[in-house]
């Protein structure tokens, strides 16, 4: 078992590939499951954070005088009682790391703000309703700034520079003096405005997407407690417990070894809960009072600049072909709203938006941007449904332009394993033809839209995401009863725990039942990125795999001596070796009884590492049937099936899971979801009514069409999963709408106003 | 008003009598988790938007986050742990499970209570009168899809159980 990739897995499948329950719903349903929120110790404070009410200005004096006076307030910190993290510092993660002084301006101010909500000062007090009272009694003295609140303003010249350090990166020759636009990325091969001037048939849109959020319904929390020798705990609901001890570390200038961190059950993360959001200020706080320190975070707190929701956007696509439909260009103009401090530079996003589509002539460029608005963080492939809102259109005018079949067109000119991608390398293992094979043949592209009140539109579109690999450890222990014990080095946002117990119960062969896969905190397990970027199923399943393989082989030899036989001649079959002839009579030994008398003899303790996996790149094709009543403006999606290919589902319901809630979330963002900033760069519909949510009742059932192909030399097979089912939604849906309406919206969320504007501007 | 100032407030949860000193602003959610320390109702909106805070109020749905503590003497309010008895689930809880229709769990005992006051009222819902039942009560992760096909079956379940009494 030592290359897992040429494992036949079809001749070994009673645990994998099977729609089992969760194994921690039980917990779930009956309310005992325990997010941060719900934990207490004796003696706890309860801390809320001050935040800035102004968008962009300098922080000239704070007084915490008066409110450390009122009765219950044990602490209160700010800038000056933080490590002063400098710009440039990173902590480990992927490649290029995760920028640390970012981390540390999220969590408190200093000198300047930058946003509505940026955390100033953070209070402890005895009562969560005294910590409250005392953040009016804390005097800030602001000399407010002129803010920048839309991409266009950012980039317009002379607008005032948020700050002093950003200089654009990208340009020739190099830029000299400050700007608001981050970095310049261009991707380019061949000659794309040539192929758009001369081509038969060319077609753009110019869109606006909003900001957004992840909409998690468990606003962040977490707890800390340092004892009397200075050691820190922290129960946090984080995206990684790893990465958020080097957070805690970093900001407070503190060694690791006197930090834990413990992962509790999360209630939604999505990319919002990679990075701390408070968990150093509950531990400084602790730390001045001797006391556990809870912070909870309100839903306006969340909302209004205490977490980082993704990225507000403006792109324009144009896109080219000949008359037989055979793609000649895309060129794209990317400009993304990073919030208040730089973001992450757009060429990855860029990439994923033209990679499905082989393209001779390509010009992509790209700019972030800063903005007086919360600073963004991931959310579900990050960038990539804004991308698509736009690729998608171009492409689907493009087809009405050659009177041609969007799936056909697309099959025409689709990515294949080994085509080039937009990078310039040959793409891996995709299965796009695949699945542009099942949707034209799937009843939901085949049969009659049907006759509405109003006129209904079908509409066609890809997404793709890359994910990423990185690192992931485990490691596996036999009890004495001879069950394996799986310790994650990450945390479970999606159901890991259930499917890494079925991947550990497969190599064992046994039931899910004789497996216990667990979170591990930051003392008891080794280094494990988060769980982001469609990454943890996939290299968890391999760290598995490989600590199994260990473990069986410590097992082997153990029976070998109890069986007085060479290891080697022993078979394994479910729980038990067997010397050779053992169906004759011969001996035979379980795990239990292996552990039974080896026990004593020392611990069977079995690592697995993955880094560098193979890359399980994801593709989706959505299909959506929507009415438009031209009345109001309001869209209804009657129908929407998502196909997907997955490699190999660990766990159809949880697989069915990802997809069916990820287009919910974007058919959310496509139709109501958008947030409202004034010129003041205050959020005025920060609250879950006015950020207006997909209910039960504005949804259609998801259909998810799962495609299994394997990606070679990666265990099982697995793809990334819960990434890509995003991307295609809001491209997919305006698709749908300008077929029902005959015009286009360029703007998401394409919410009644915007459309009714459409269908007048017909 | 003086920060320290508590109150006693009496209130009947899952059958079972309280009496308590509370802050005179608490919410019956905040009774319920800071002062009962029943944590399985949960906050994730405060102002009565998403419905994590579900609970039944005299077997009606009501977000807890909405209800003052001191309003709550002389109601029989049940929560998500007055569901479980003598070990044996709730169909509705059951049915979650084994439908999927549990996936980050923070918005379920919402779910399951508002899907429970259906159940009392209307032994066989329509889909259509499930999803109206639980349209306040936001989720995140599941899509809805899996919770109106458990409840669905959660209600077929509950019929059977009943026809065999």
């Amino acid at each position: 078992m030592n290359d897992p990739g040429q494992i036949d897995w079809s001749q070994k499948n009673s645990v994998v590939g099977k729609p089992l329950p969760r194994v921690d719903a039980g917990e779930r349903v009956e309310g005992t499951a325990k997010y941060p929120a719900d934990m207490a110790l004796p003696g706890m404070l309860h801390a809320k954070t001050l935040r800035s009410p102004h968008a962009h200005a300098k922080i000239k004096s704070i007084d915490t005088m008066k409110a450390a006076a009122l009765a219950g307030v044990k602490a209160i910190v700010t800038s000056g009682d933080f490590h002063d993290v400098p710009v440039g510092a990173t902590i480990p993660m992927g490649e290029a790391g995760y920028d640390m002084w970012m981390v540390s301006v999220i969590n408190i101010a200093r000198d300047k703000v930058f946003w509505v909500g940026q955390p100033v000062a953070v209070v402890a007090a005895t009562d969560p309703h005294i910590a409250e009272a005392a953040l009016a009694l804390i005097d800030v003295e602001y000399e407010a700034l002129p803010a920048v609140m839309s991409i266009d303003a950012a980039m317009a010249p002379g607008a005032p520079a948020i700050h002093k350090h950003v200089i654009t990166t990208g340009l020739e020759p190099p830029a000299q003096v400050p700007s608001n636009v981050c970095s310049r990325s261009v991707i380019e091969r061949g000659n794309a405005d040539d192929a758009i001037s001369s081509a038969a048939a060319s077609a753009a849109i110019d869109t606006t997407i909003d900001t957004g959020h992840q909409g998690y319904i468990e606003p962040q929390a977490m707890l800390a407690q340092v004892d009397s020798n200075g050691f820190a705990m922290v129960w946090a609901a984080t995206q990684g417990q790893h990465t958020t001890e080097l957070m805690i570390s970093r900001m407070l200038d503190r060694p690791q070894s006197r930090i834990k961190v413990v992962p509790v059950e999360i209630g939604g993360g999505f990319g919002g809960k990679i990075s701390i959001h408070g968990e150093a200020a509950c531990v400084l706080l602790s730390e001045m009072t001797g006391r556990p320190v809870k912070m909870v975070m309100s839903r306006e707190e969340v909302f209004q600049g205490g977490s980082g929701p993704p990225a507000a956007a403006r792109h324009r696509i144009e896109v080219a072909a000949e008359a037989d439909g055979t793609l000649t260009a895309i060129k794209g103009l990317y400009r993304q709203d990073c919030g208040g401090l730089p973001g992450l530079p757009p060429s990855l996003m860029m990439q994923a938006s033209a990679a499905l589509y082989q393209a001779p002539n390509l010009h992509l460029e790209g700019y972030d941007v800063v903005t007086n608005k919360p600073r963004t963080e991931a959310y579900r492939g990050p960038g990539g449904i804004q991308a698509y809102f736009a690729m998608e259109q171009a492409m689907d005018s493009l087809c009405q332009k050659l009177d041609m079949d969007p799936v056909e067109f697309r099959k025409k000119n689709a990515a294949v394993t080994g085509s080039t991608m937009p990078i310039g390398t040959p793409f891996p293992s995709i299965g796009l033809t695949t699945i542009l094979d099942a949707v034209s043949k799937h009843d939901c592209w085949t049969s009659p839209l049907g006759e509405g009140a109003f006129p209904r539109g079908r509409g066609f579109g890809l997404g793709y995401w890359r994910g990423t690999s990185m690192t992931s450890a485990c490691h596996i222990s036999i009890s004495g009863d001879g069950r394996p014990m799986v310790t994650m080095g990450s945390a479970d946002i999606s159901g890991t725990r259930t499917t890494m117990a079925q991947v550990a119960a497969e190599q064992f062969e046994l039931s899910i039942d004789d497996v216990l896969v667990t979170m591990g905190d930051t003392k008891s397990v080794g280094y494990s990125d988060g769980a982001a970027g469609s990454r943890l199923a996939r290299t968890m399943a391999a760290a598995i795999v490989e600590a199994s393989d260990k473990a069986l082989a410590e097992l082997r030899t153990r029976a070998g001596r109890l069986l007085q036989t060479e290891p080697q001649t022993l078979t394994y079959e479910r729980g038990v070796f067997r010397a050779p002839g053992a169906a004759q009579g011969g001996a035979s030994i379980s795990l239990a009884e292996i552990m039974q008398a080896t026990l004593t003899d020392g611990a069977i303790l079995e690592t697995g590492v993955s880094t560098k996996l193979p890359l399980g790149v994801e593709v989706a094709a959505h299909v959506a049937d929507v009415e438009v009543d031209t009345d109001t403006g309001q869209v209804t999606v009657l129908r929407y099936t998502a196909f997907q290919d997955v490699g190999r589902a660990l766990n159809p319901t949880a697989v069915e899971g990802q997809i069916e809630g990820s287009v919910v979330q974007g058919l959310g963002w496509a139709l109501t979801e958008s947030f409202d900033y004034g010129d003041d760069g205050r959020l005025r519909n920060a609250s879950m009514l006015d950020f207006r949510m997909p209910t039960a009742l504005d949804v259609p059932p998801v259909e998810a069409v799962i495609i299994e192909t394997p990606v070679p030399d990666v265990p099982y097979g697995l793809r990334g999963v819960g990434e890509v089912p995003i991307v295609p939604v809001g491209g997919c849906v305006a698709n749908a709408v300008a077929r029902a309406i005959g015009a286009r919206v360029p703007q998401m969320p394409m919410t009644p106003e915007r459309v009714l504007k459409a269908v007048k501007g017909r | 008003m003086s920060s320290s100032q508590k109150v006693v407030v009496t209130c009947r949860v899952n059958g079972e009598d309280h009496t308590v000193l509370a802050d005179p602003r608490d919410t019956l959610l905040e009774l319920l988790r800071d002062r009962l320390e029943m944590t399985g109702t949960k906050e994730g909106c405060g102002n009565g938007n998403c419905g994590s805070c579900t609970v039944l109020a005299d077997g009606v749905a009501v977000c807890a986050c909405l209800v003052l503590a001191g309003e709550t003497d002389g109601l029989e309010i049940t929560t998500v742990e007055g569901l479980t008895a003598n070990g044996t689930r709730h169909p509705v809880q059951q049915a979650l499970i084994e439908h999927g229709g549990t996936q980050c769990g923070f918005c379920t005992p919402g779910i399951i209570m508002s899907a429970v006051a259906l159940l009392n009222e209307k032994s066989k819902p329509t889909d259509a009168e499930i999803r109206h039942a639980i349209a306040g009560n936001i989720c995140r992760c599941t899509g809805y899809e899996k919770i109106v096909r458990a409840i669905s079956s959660a209600a077929e379940t509950s019929a059977t159980a009943r026809a065999e009494v």
